[in-house]
């Protein structure tokens, strides 16, 4: 792809973001408003920014990342907007702080490269599990915890009558994957070797193992304390996923599906937040006015959508609860039907097969793991909550990257974005 | 390191195409069957945006239609009230659809549901406007039978013995489906818990014990499988004990039918014979009236555009049990039928036997009125030899010209049928009259077969019979017909 065809297709996401500022009030029969304008110009100076800074300082970068970042936050943004004119202007805010610091992560990196990640490791392994569990922090404190929707996974920063709310996990996941590329690449070595007979089974030294014992351990504390199935689930398999890159062995990812299968029935036993999830997913029509309303809703409102959608703002996505941020998508698919979905999934894939491109040409361990573990949980993230949406999945709540409504999810993806293409630009000739 | 990664890929985008098709199975495969759930909100609200079809009656009175409200909403409307209520239904975004409402929900529907289908038939040319629906009910007649019925609570139904098509259907007490479709919720909620049962549909829905007028069929299966004619005789007794009982059988006048000796079959028809026929019906036995009633519809299911309820004769130890089957005989003990059961009974005397499979929507209109599909009559069952249909035409004309049914005689009309006064312990009697006119109807001349119950004898309570109570609406219907 020429640089030229990258700025046109930046340009073009700009566009569909202007044109849905259009299209979405006249169908429900009023006026556009100057977020015709505004859109287009938010985000022409934060995608068009964020490009600049990849040329000066990641210029050798894969060019398809930016477009398909701007696309799907384009599109998401579009019905974000429909849904609610105020969030979608939030989120024009987030867009741009979310890209200065996306460009900020790029110029910090320009001269010594994403490798010099690998000094920190433990700093941001501190920092990542301190963040995880920040929403415990007590009420009254200025820096608290905020229990939304039953879930323990919000932050708020108060002052006065200030306050700034986000959920922490977001920056955590993309600190926990830069502290695992870096331990696995020195390590995974050590963990490919399995010396130890235990029966049938062949065990690396347990020493190697606590890692993976660590990362069950905390998932699972996640999940206990915060009630955040989605994070947990996600953070669990990005670990196992990490280390069978790393050492190339099935039985790490064996070994943590049958611990996440244990914990999973664990978790239905002993948790009546995860027996009604499942519950909602096996039989949302059950109960239908309780556990599992959303996902009927959901369902519902792709059954509306049909082939070709009812069109922008001409559907009801609005009878869906968390349209503007976990049930995105079921929104989406709605108003622009199959047609839209399918574009939005396929976006997705190429997204994640450009990241996995830019793993397997990545020069050293480190770079190979640390772009393929920023691509798992863009894919894992995606798989997650759109498979709780279509009920192939229980539905674990968590966002759609760069598409719901939300701004530490959009900073974090969209710094994910920039590390991906620093990586790139670093690859080995 | 690269070949664990190109196996992560490989599952990344596994997943993602399993998303892919998940997606499509929910919209493309099992999308109409969410857009059509009722607990869909999007259905409710959008019957409050999407065009409905009229329903007509076959004389081109407007029975339901959609009208703009105040809100700029469309409300589903019934311009006769209560008139047609049980016929079309209602169709409600509280209550949900029934009667015609629902049976034809597809047709009255407007095809433009966003589907990739309807977009390309509505590119091709399509008219994707809702279809209206005809009904086979005559407004003179369905007004006449109602007018007649009055605040007496009951049933009429009334068709054409040739091809089935339902002419008139009232059922009293009656409701008005734009409360339902419209109105305050607790309205509805108060229609369903009312004890008179103003939904229930009497005429297709309910069943009563048939009383005298089950003779008909009594009478069909001594024709047919005992070879009797209408001049056989039968013993004619003021009382008949009945065996291994200490019951007794009388006539409704405590005397002889006749001469007190012997008296026809066709007299003790006309005169309703109850002594006459609880000893015949001891000597046909159980199986020879099983294949008279099961014949016409009894212990089976009717098809019809509405719901129907079973008419009933349990035949469990009847054969040996000969007091059960004297009082089976006048329609009494364990026989329930639903009045439309009872009409297709007139109906089968009426068409040589043959029943047609009653039907209520005669055929389905594009938007500009222009046929799409008419209803076929066809043939539902052979009730009856022609013979036999002959034998107990000759005879039900004589219960209209010479017996308990003369309040049904039409001027200048040659009317057959039968009266029945069922007797309910503790409460008044109900009455039916069932019958069928004209008898020499020339081929192709129209004719009308009808059933009338009414509930508790009516206006005259405890001395309602079928004779003095439902005979007469029978009349009004008639009159309305040959008059229209």
């Amino acid at each position: 792809m020429s640089r030229n065809t990258e700025a046109a297709l930046v340009g073009l996401a700009a566009a569909l973001a202007g044109a849905g500022a259009v299209l979405a009030p006249l169908a429900d029969g009023g006026l556009p408003t100057y977020d015709v304008l505004l859109a287009p110009v938010v985000f022409l100076a934060a995608f068009g920014g964020l490009l600049l800074a990849v040329r000066r300082w990641a210029g050798r970068a894969a060019r398809t990342l930016l477009p398909l970042a701007a696309f799907l936050t384009a599109v998401g943004w579009v019905e974000v907007s429909r849904l609610d004119r105020d969030l979608g202007r939030l989120q024009l805010w987030w867009l741009l702080v979310g890209a200065a610091l996306a460009g900020t992560t790029l110029f910090v990196l320009r001269r010594r490269g994403v490798g010099v990640l690998r000094r920190y490791r433990y700093l941001f392994l501190v920092t990542g599990l301190g963040l995880l569990l920040l929403p415990l922090l007590p009420d009254g404190w200025p820096v608290r915890g905020l229990t939304l929707n039953g879930s323990r996974l919000w932050v708020r920063f108060q002052a006065g009558d200030l306050y700034l709310s986000f959920q922490p996990g977001e920056a955590a996941k993309i600190l926990i994957v830069a502290f695992l590329a870096s331990y696995l690449a020195d390590r995974h070595r050590a963990l490919t070797v399995m010396p130890r007979r235990l029966g049938p089974l062949s065990l690396p030294e347990p020493r190697q193992l606590l890692p993976v014992l660590l990362a069950f351990g905390v998932s699972f504390a996640v999940l206990v304390y915060q009630r955040d199935l989605g994070a947990s689930v996600l953070l669990f398999l990005v670990f196992a996923a990490m280390l069978f890159a790393a050492t190339g062995r099935f039985a790490y990812p064996a070994a943590a599906l049958a611990l996440l299968a244990g914990g999973g029935l664990a978790a239905y036993r002993y948790f009546g937040h995860v027996r009604l999830r499942v519950e909602a997913w096996l039989h949302p029509f059950a109960d239908f006015a309780g556990a599992g309303y959303q996902v009927a809703q959901g369902l519902f409102a792709l059954g509306s959508g049909g082939l070709t959608g009812t069109g922008l703002g001409a559907g009801r996505p609005d009878l869906i609860p968390a349209a503007a941020t976990d049930f995105v998508f079921a929104a989406v698919s709605e108003e622009l039907g199959l047609a839209g979905g399918m574009a939005v999934i396929a976006a997705y894939a190429l997204l994640v097969a450009a990241g996995f491109g830019i793993a397997l040409r990545a020069r050293d361990p480190f770079r190979k793991l640390l772009a393929g573990g920023l691509t798992l949980t863009l894919a894992v993230q995606t798989v997650l909550i759109v498979g709780g949406i279509l009920r192939l999945l229980p539905l674990t709540g968590i966002t759609l990257p760069f598409m719901s409504y939300g701004g530490s999810s959009l900073l974090a993806n969209l710094v994910l974005v920039a590390l991906l293409a620093r990586v790139s630009h670093e690859e080995g000739s | 390191m690269n070949p664990a990664l190109r196996r992560l890929a490989a599952a990344c985008l596994a997943g993602l195409a399993l998303l892919a098709g998940g997606l499509t199975y929910h919209q493309a495969v099992a999308g109409s069957g969410y857009r059509d759930d009722l607990r869909n909100p999007r259905t409710l609200l959008e019957r409050a945006t999407r065009q409905r079809g009229r329903i007509l009656t076959a004389d081109g009175v407007v029975v339901a239609e959609s009208e703009r409200g105040a809100g700029g909403d469309l409300v589903r409307t019934y311009p006769e009230g209560d008139l047609y209520g049980h016929a079309t239904g209602y169709s409600s975004a509280y209550f949900g659809d029934t009667g015609i409402e629902a049976a034809y929900a597809d047709e009255l529907r407007s095809g433009k549901d966003g589907s990739l289908g309807a977009a390309l038939f509505s590119l091709l040319g399509g008219d994707l406007r809702p279809h209206q629906v005809r009904l086979t009910l005559r407004d003179d007649l369905q007004r006449a039978a109602a007018d007649a019925l009055g605040d007496q609570r009951g049933a009429v139904i009334a068709l054409n013995p040739a091809t089935g098509a339902v002419l008139a259907m009232v059922s009293h007490p009656g409701f008005d489906p734009n409360i339902l479709a419209s109105g305050e919720p607790a309205e509805g909620d108060a229609l369903a818990a009312d004890p008179a049962e103003p939904l229930l549909n009497r005429a297709t829905a309910a069943a009563y014990p048939p009383g005298s007028s089950f003779k008909v069929l009594v009478a069909a299966a001594a024709l047919e499988a005992a070879g009797l004619t209408p001049d056989s005789l039968l013993p004619d007794r003021d009382e008949l004990p009945l065996p291994g009982s200490t019951a007794v059988i009388r006539n409704s006048d405590d005397g002889f039918c006749a001469d007190g000796r012997t008296i026809t079959l066709e007299r003790a028809l006309a005169v309703s014979c109850n002594t006459a026929f609880a000893e015949l019906g001891m000597e046909l036995g159980a199986e020879p009236l099983r294949a008279a009633v099961e014949v016409v519809g009894f212990n089976g299911t009717i098809p019809f555009d509405l719901p129907t309820a079973a008419s009933l004769l349990p035949f469990d130890g009847l054969a040996d049990d000969p007091p059960a089957l004297a009082q089976t005989a006048l329609g009494q003990r364990d026989v329930r039928a639903t009045p439309l059961q009872m009409a297709l009974v007139a109906a089968a005397a009426a068409n040589q036997g043959v029943v047609m499979r009653p039907y209520l929507v005669e055929a389905v209109l594009d938007a500009d009125g222009r046929e799409t599909s008419r209803t076929r009559p066809s043939s539902w069952k052979q009730a009856m030899t022609r013979e036999v249909a002959a034998a107990l035409t000759q005879m039900m004309e004589r219960v209209v010209s010479d017996g308990t049914g003369w309040r049904a005689a039409v001027e200048g009309v040659r009317v057959a049928g039968k009266t029945g006064t069922a007797e309910v312990p503790g409460g008044a009697p109900d009455v039916w009259f069932i019958g069928f006119a004209p008898v020499d109807a020339a081929p192709g001349e129209p004719r009308i077969a009808l059933a009338v119950l009414v509930e508790d004898g009516g206006t005259l309570g405890e001395d309602g019979s079928g004779g003095s109570v439902a005979a007469p609406i029978a009349r009004a219907v008639l009159t309305a017909f040959f008059a229209g």
